[in-house]
């Protein structure tokens, strides 16, 4: 991979300089690890992390989580998206009930989740119903964006349905798919680490943050926050490099 | 065999655009139809290419024919390139060497080859008009519906554009009918020129222009009189 650095970047670097020496002064100024610990040590702690014999199964577990949820509210997401954007009737039906779910504050859906599910499946439950809506709003977005000139043209020229589908329908709502799916995941998935944090499944990034608090191990709460972020980053980078390759298009 | 409307009707609610409507076509010809907006131009064409029913009359000559169309913006897929965009509309009946074959002659006869890979954003408004015509053209049509397609592009694009469409035409003498609301274009691209009235449209004025393409010239006292007589119609 090729790195080019312009002007640009190099203050986003000096932005990263600066939250790192703003973290060193207050750990300096509280002079305590029960409070803040230092950023160097907290490094040394999220080094071992990886270290860790059971780190690839806690973080793999949260991940798969993550990722489950995900494909679920994708695939659920884009058809009833699908269906919402085509038919007007079945959109102001849903209408509401997405505006509901939207609503309902996480934590509510944690303390019912709790109840109705097993501590592994609550985050995936909770992913989903943050994350579908996101989806659905979006793809739904996507159809009743498509230019109907563009479909005219198809059918006076006799293009098959199937290729109406697969060459105009789907390229038109590709971009809002991936909008769609790297808001939901951003959302998704800090609320899968709420859910974990709440539920304690056995492996869990949650898990440990939870764990870490109880014995002030504050340095641990940090690397594992880390890890979440580097994680959602992973994910945010793979969802734009999708859009690169697939999405070429526009101007 | 004849192409030929007969005593056509439609309404749009309360609006006649046809009522005993009759014209008639020559085949391998390029008949203008003008006339002002709003009379029933499209909706003719519409009626022609089968996506708009009449409410009644008689349509000849035209159910077992295949139709392109180039409109009034040239409508290309955003997320195929140019030659992809020619390609769409080829069936997929048609073997793949067949559908390149037929893309590449159009690519090189409509002067696009530096532009083939190009998406369309990145492609002039005239570009992208003249992709829509290598479309039309690699469609295996027999008759060619062209609703305004000039419309808003400046006058040095159009003559290039009358001159590129009337060179792809000689080749194999397509049927084309052509709806305009500018007197030059007409003039320039007709064989048979019909102005149309007001709705509900009549045929106000129809006249047959046997000058080859290349020997026309607005500046002529033929086509003077010519416009000065089409623009009297088309006052009424």
């Amino acid at each position: 991979m090729k790195i080019s650095f312009t002007g640009k970047k190099y203050i986003s670097l000096a932005s990263v300089i600066f939250m790192l020496l703003v973290w060193k002064l207050l750990s300096m100024h509280f002079d305590s690890d029960f409070v803040i610990p230092s950023p160097e040590k907290t490094l040394l702690a999220t080094l071992k992390l990886f270290t860790d014999a059971s780190f690839l199964s806690i973080a793999g577990s949260t991940v798969a989580r993550g990722l489950t949820g995900f494909i679920i509210s994708l695939v659920l997401g884009i058809g009833t998206g699908i269906v919402t954007g085509i038919n007007p009737y079945v959109d102001a039906f849903l209408r509401p009930v997405l505006v509901t779910i939207r609503s309902i504050p996480v934590i509510s859906i944690i303390l019912l989740a709790l109840i109705w599910f097993n501590p592994g499946s609550v985050p995936v439950f909770i992913g989903l119903l943050t994350m579908f809506p996101f989806i659905t709003t979006n793809v739904s977005d996507g159809i009743k964006s498509i230019d109907r000139d563009l479909v005219d043209m198809a059918a006076f020229y006799r293009v098959s349905r199937e290729r109406i589908v697969r060459e105009l329908y789907i390229p038109a709502i590709m971009p809002f798919i991936v909008s769609g799916a790297s808001s939901a995941l951003g959302i998704g998935w800090r609320a899968i680490i709420i859910g974990e944090v709440l539920s304690q499944p056995e492996y869990g990034i949650g898990t440990m943050m939870q764990t870490a608090q109880t014995f002030l191990n504050i340095d641990a709460v940090i690397a594992w926050t880390i890890i979440a972020v580097l994680i959602s980053y992973g994910f945010e980078k793979t969802i734009r490099w999708i859009e690169g390759r697939f999405i070429n298009w526009r101007s | 065999m004849r192409l030929e409307i007969k005593d056509l009707h439609k309404k749009f609610g309360d609006l006649t655009l046809f009522s005993d409507f009759s014209i008639e076509f020559h085949e391998g010809t390029i008949t203008s139809i003008l006339g002002p907006s709003g009379c029933g131009k499209t909706t003719l064409l519409n009626i022609i290419g089968d996506v708009i029913k009449p409410d009644s009359g008689q349509l000849s000559g035209f159910s077992e024919k295949t139709i392109s169309y180039i409109f009034q913006d040239p409508r290309l897929l955003p997320w195929k390139t140019v030659r992809e965009n020619i390609d769409f509309v080829l069936g997929r009946d048609m073997p793949a060497e067949e559908r390149k074959k037929i893309t590449d002659q159009l690519i090189r006869l409509m002067e696009l080859e530096d532009f083939a890979a190009y998406y369309p954003s990145k492609l002039s408004g005239g570009m992208r008009q003249r992709v829509s015509i290598a479309r039309a053209f690699a469609y295996p049509s027999e008759i060619i519906l062209m609703d305004e397609p000039l419309k808003g592009l400046d006058i040095k694009l159009k003559l290039s554009l009358i001159r590129i469409f009337s060179r792809m035409w000689q080749a194999d003498k397509r049927t084309v009918i052509f709806v305009t609301h500018d007197v030059d274009e007409a003039l320039l691209l007709g064989s048979d020129i019909i102005v149309l009235s007001r709705a509900p449209a009549r045929v106000l004025f129809k006249k047959q222009i046997e000058i080859p393409f290349e020997n026309r010239s607005l500046e002529s006292d033929y086509f003077r009189e010519l416009e000065k007589d089409l623009m009297t119609a088309l006052g009424n």
